[in-house]
């Protein structure tokens, strides 16, 4: 049993150690959305991507996260309540857009073809940010009642993206920046400017973080003229509205 | 050397003990993470019993689709002899371990609006049913053809001897002498078919009361509502544990042969 437990014991000490070697290397838990862009602001931090409720719901638990960016302000804000992380600065803003397949099979030319029956919809779940975002889109535009052809609410924005550019799905709705990933596959509709939600992105630090100089690293590296630059170059609209 | 037995005692003892308080924390946990009184009001909450609802529904005809295929296929794998008769035995058992994943990126590419054969069955509730009838059925079939592989073949001979055709002998020789290993076979792969999730998420989507199965409720519930989900949890917990219990009752109403023959679950 000692021997066992002096096994054990290495075991678990090797492994800690192992951790504590990567100090600078932040984990950085991020929306869906910022999949392609966030890797590319910082090639070396450990990327965890989903729904950001579902990051949030995981840093609740107490996940190793350093850096938490959401797509909305509202998440962050909630956790930095409960003490879970420091107040969010946003980084980056984005837009809403509807998708067809671009074979387009339901032949939709705009949101209000939407109201169509059969159609087949597919959104986000309403406690992730980009399902919200599209009930409010649907509600500006008096359009709630296509909630009907809803056949799937998925967890994140890009599962949303995937049934669409597989052609399972006629319609969606994601951020600007997911369409112009699968450019060949999706059609872009855009949605009036006056019935867009505020899609802002928050950032914090993680207050469990045990890496804190590596997770401000990566939000200074991200806030930079360099960091931004990126953003924009995938489609992210500027920080601060000009 | 008795210093080494005690040792080797010891060892042995510890190691079990903290594998089998490894297995039970979890299941333990999801019990004392929310108060009984509070996890009966969370399963009252509509998106638990529309779950509830789509997850019974599915299962129970994937089940019943899984017998009325599956037990003719094991029957003919487990009485005829013929040739590439282990890579057809092969076949059944992949779905078993590929992950679920991969197998609903098969039966989108296979039965998507662009898949091979360009259904609409995507986003339905046979979706559903079609996603879990594939990643349970190998459960029941393997252990099917392992219950008809161990009938006694001198009973079949002297039936058919005695005048009875293929069709009687079937209904009143076999199929009573396999029923105990059919229904441990009924109850794993009803079991993994409650549990299944990848494979569902991926082809028919999640949209509650028509594909939202408990698995999928659980966790879209996780990113909102951690103990509306630890309910759901502790609602599958004792719904897998039920269905364990009865399979345990079952085999052991069965002669020991078969008992064995479901433990040592030969493929051949």
């Amino acid at each position: 049993m000692r021997f066992a437990l002096a096994i054990l014991a290495a075991a678990v000490l090797a492994g800690t150690a192992a951790a504590q070697v990567e100090t600078t290397r932040a984990t950085v838990f991020a929306a869906a959305s910022l999949t392609d862009a966030f890797p590319k602001i910082a090639p070396h931090a450990r990327f965890s991507f989903a729904g950001s409720n579902a990051l949030a719901a995981q840093i609740r638990q107490g996940a190793p996260a350093d850096v938490f960016a959401s797509a909305n302000t509202a998440l962050p804000e909630a956790l930095h309540a409960d003490g879970f992380c420091s107040k969010p600065v946003v980084f980056t803003r984005n837009t809403l857009v509807l998708i067809v397949p671009s074979s387009n099979p339901a032949d939709i030319h705009s949101v209000y073809d939407l109201r169509r029956k059969g159609i087949k919809l597919v959104i986000a779940d309403k406690g992730v940010p980009v399902g919200s975002y599209t009930l409010q889109v649907l509600k500006n535009m008096n359009l709630s009642a296509v909630l009907k052809n809803v056949v799937s609410r998925e967890n994140d924005v890009r599962e949303v993206l995937a049934k669409v550019a597989l052609n399972e799905a006629d319609a969606g709705f994601v951020y600007s920046t997911d369409a112009r990933t699968v450019p060949k596959k999706v059609k872009v509709l855009k949605i009036p400017a006056w019935a867009q939600p505020k899609v802002q992105y928050g950032i914090c630090v993680v207050s469990a973080s045990h890496n804190k100089p590596g997770a401000s690293a990566f939000i200074k590296r991200v806030l930079s003229p360099a960091g931004q630059k990126i953003l924009l170059r995938y489609g992210f609209l500027p920080r601060v509205k000009r | 050397m008795s210093l080494r037995r005690a040792l080797f005692g010891a060892l042995t003892f510890g190691a079990a003990a903290l594998a089998l308080v490894f297995l039970v924390l979890p299941v333990a946990a999801i019990f004392l993470r929310v108060p009984p009184r509070k996890l009966v009001h969370q399963l009252s909450s509509p998106i638990v019993t529309d779950a509830l609802i789509v997850s019974a529904k599915t299962t129970a005809i994937a089940q019943l689709l899984i017998l009325l295929f599956g037990t003719p296929l094991a029957y003919l794998v487990a009485s005829r002899r013929f040739r590439g008769r282990s890579f057809v035995v092969t076949l059944i058992e992949l779905p078993l371990v590929l992950p679920p994943a991969v197998a609903g990126l098969g039966l989108l590419a296979a039965l998507g609006r662009s898949g091979l054969l360009g259904t609409d069955i995507p986003f339905t509730q046979t979706a559903v049913v079609l996603a879990v009838a594939f990643v349970a059925s190998p459960l029941y079939i393997r252990q099917a053809i392992a219950s008809f592989e161990a009938v006694d073949p001198n009973l079949v001979a002297a039936a058919r001897t005695l005048g009875a055709g293929p069709e009687r002998t079937f209904f009143h020789v076999v199929l009573p002498l396999a029923r105990g290993g059919l229904a441990a076979g009924t109850a794993l792969s009803f079991a993994r078919g409650l549990g299944e999730f990848g494979a569902t998420i991926m082809f028919a989507g999640s949209l509650q009361g028509v594909t939202q199965t408990l698995p999928l409720a659980i966790y879209s519930a996780f990113a909102i509502d951690f103990d509306t989900a630890i309910a759901m949890g502790a609602l599958l917990v004792a719904v897998s544990a039920a269905l364990l219990i009865l399979l345990k009752l079952v085999l052991a109403w069965q002669p020991s042969r078969q008992t064995s023959s479901f433990l040592s679950a030969r493929s051949s």
